[in-house]
């Protein structure tokens, strides 16, 4: 398959030949491991399966995809709602685990913070910003996952968590504001 | 070298080991378009059913007349209780909900919020519900609808009832024969029971409604029904207003005049001390009297 097709060209061609699929779960499979993982699904053996049967979805439906959509959207859709389901099977709770990522966040919560001297001499650890990312509802970590983690637009946002732009933006600015609410206090204040 | 993040095994050709050996194939494109088609439907009947909705609130709205509430109730709230279209608000609003369901379930009605949809949802239902109102939708909706819910009354019916009450002094119907001075006319009420009406006390506002003819509405003095005779009763009226039906075209045109009225007939009648003054809304309905309808 040559590398240059777009996902909606190799999409096109499944339907015709099924082992162009292949080419499609190679494109996404590291990225989506990478998102369920920032979900906060801890195993790795759940991650597979979750992703597996996301995938499976995908094929099923693919009649269903919409080619104004990017397929990316479509398919990050797919495995968040995936994702879901199986924290509602499970009745687990999302375990959070922050990288070097945890710095792209505290970087935005400063920005939006207007007293910049003080919070260049606060220092926030890893384990403080997970400590709080766990207390936030899953809709607020969903936003800010997808926002801070995976750099996608309001628009890409708005077609994978299936609500519309504005709430996109809602949910964004309830997420920042609960989560400076639940940092410790030099960093909130 | 392979991160966690990556699989350890190839993970793309287990997924499509499982897609060949329980032979997956796509679900055809057909079921998605009538899927989306079939959702965009309904929204669009639930629009439709608000658009019916709203002609019958319009129906009811325009059938009441709240000036006359003096007469017909005991205060102006019991009076919104009994004539405020709360069900096919209800129902409008239901349909609207019903609209935004359905249109959120089909393939981009995420992207469109609550507030956008019923918005839409209940303009369109305005917009339509009006055209359908007055080309005489609302009249049947509220009948033929309205009339199958045991705690629903068609505003008509309800109006029937406030003013088939001559032991309150409302009396409603049809004019059917008038005196050559007017002095009296024959009025046959909703129960088909005719009855002579003493027009002595009437103004001359009131004997123009007379002299037009059809349907009318009478505020008399209360009497004791069971004394009067069941052909034919004498009740003195105060008040003469017409009674008109919007919005509904299958009624007949007003007959023709029954009567010319002389335009100083009335003065006398309203200067004289007659007992309609005792009756309690006097000032109120001999205001809406002299304005007119």
């Amino acid at each position: 398959m040559p590398p240059q097709m777009t996902d909606e060209e190799i999409v096109r061609r499944t339907l015709a030949d099924k082992e162009a699929f292949v080419f499609l779960i190679e494109r996404y499979e590291a990225k989506l491991m990478r998102y369920l993982e920032r979900l906060g699904v801890g195993l790795r053996e759940d991650r597979e399966d979750i992703l597996q049967n996301a995938f499976i979805k995908a094929y099923k439906n693919l009649n269903s995809f919409d080619p104004t959509l990017a397929f990316s959207s479509w398919m990050y859709r797919i495995a968040h709602n995936e994702t879901m389901s199986f924290f509602r099977a499970k009745h687990a709770r999302p375990q959070v685990v922050l990288s070097e990522e945890s710095e792209i966040l505290i970087t935005e919560l400063q920005d939006e913070t207007a007293d910049t001297t003080l919070l260049a001499e606060t220092r926030l650890s890893r384990e403080e910003l997970t400590k709080a990312l766990e207390i936030l509802p899953q809709s607020y970590r969903d936003a800010l996952t997808l926002r801070f983690f995976e750099n996608h637009s309001y628009a890409e946002m708005s077609d994978i968590l299936q609500v519309p732009v504005g709430t996109v933006s809602t949910l964004l600015y309830r997420a920042k504001r609960a989560l400076r609410a639940a940092l410790p206090k030099t960093f909130s204040s | 070298m392979k991160t966690d993040d990556q699989p350890k095994d190839n993970f793309a050709a287990r997924i499509f080991g499982r897609i060949k050996s329980e032979h997956l194939v796509p679900r055809p494109r057909w079921e998605f378009v009538f899927k989306n088609y079939f959702f965009w439907t309904l929204g669009a009947l639930a629009v439709a059913f608000g658009a019916l909705a709203f002609s019958a609130t319009l129906f009811r709205i325009e059938n009441v007349d709240w000036r006359l509430s003096v007469a017909t109730h005991s205060s102006f709230f019991s009076f919104f209780i009994d004539a405020a279209p709360f069900v096919w608000v209800l129902t409008l609003i239901l349909f609207v909900l019903i609209g935004y369901v359905n249109v959120r379930r089909t393939e981009h009605g995420y992207r469109y919020s609550l507030a956008v949809i019923a918005i839409g949802a209940i303009l369109t239902s305005i917009t339509l519900g009006s055209g359908l109102y007055a080309i005489g939708f609302g009249s049947r909706v509220d009948e033929i609808i309205g009339d199958h819910p045991p705690f629903y009354r068609p505003i008509l019916v309800t109006e029937r009832s406030w003013w088939l009450a001559p032991e309150k002094g409302l009396l409603g119907g049809q004019v059917v024969e008038d005196a050559s001075d007017i002095s009296s006319f024959m009025l046959r009420d909703f129960s088909g029971r005719v009855w002579e009406i003493d027009a002595s006390d009437l103004r001359a506002p009131d004997l123009a409604v007379i002299a037009r003819g059809g349907m009318v509405r009478v505020v008399g003095l209360p009497i004791e029904v069971a004394m009067s005779s069941a052909t034919s009763s004498v009740f003195h009226a105060c008040f003469v207003f017409p009674w008109e039906t919007h919005g509904d075209f299958r009624n007949n045109p007003p007959p023709p005049p029954l009567a010319t009225i002389a335009s100083t007939s009335g003065e006398n009648a309203a200067s004289s001390s007659n007992p309609c003054k005792n009756i309690r809304p006097y000032r109120q309905l001999r205001s809406v009297d002299d304005i007119g309808f």
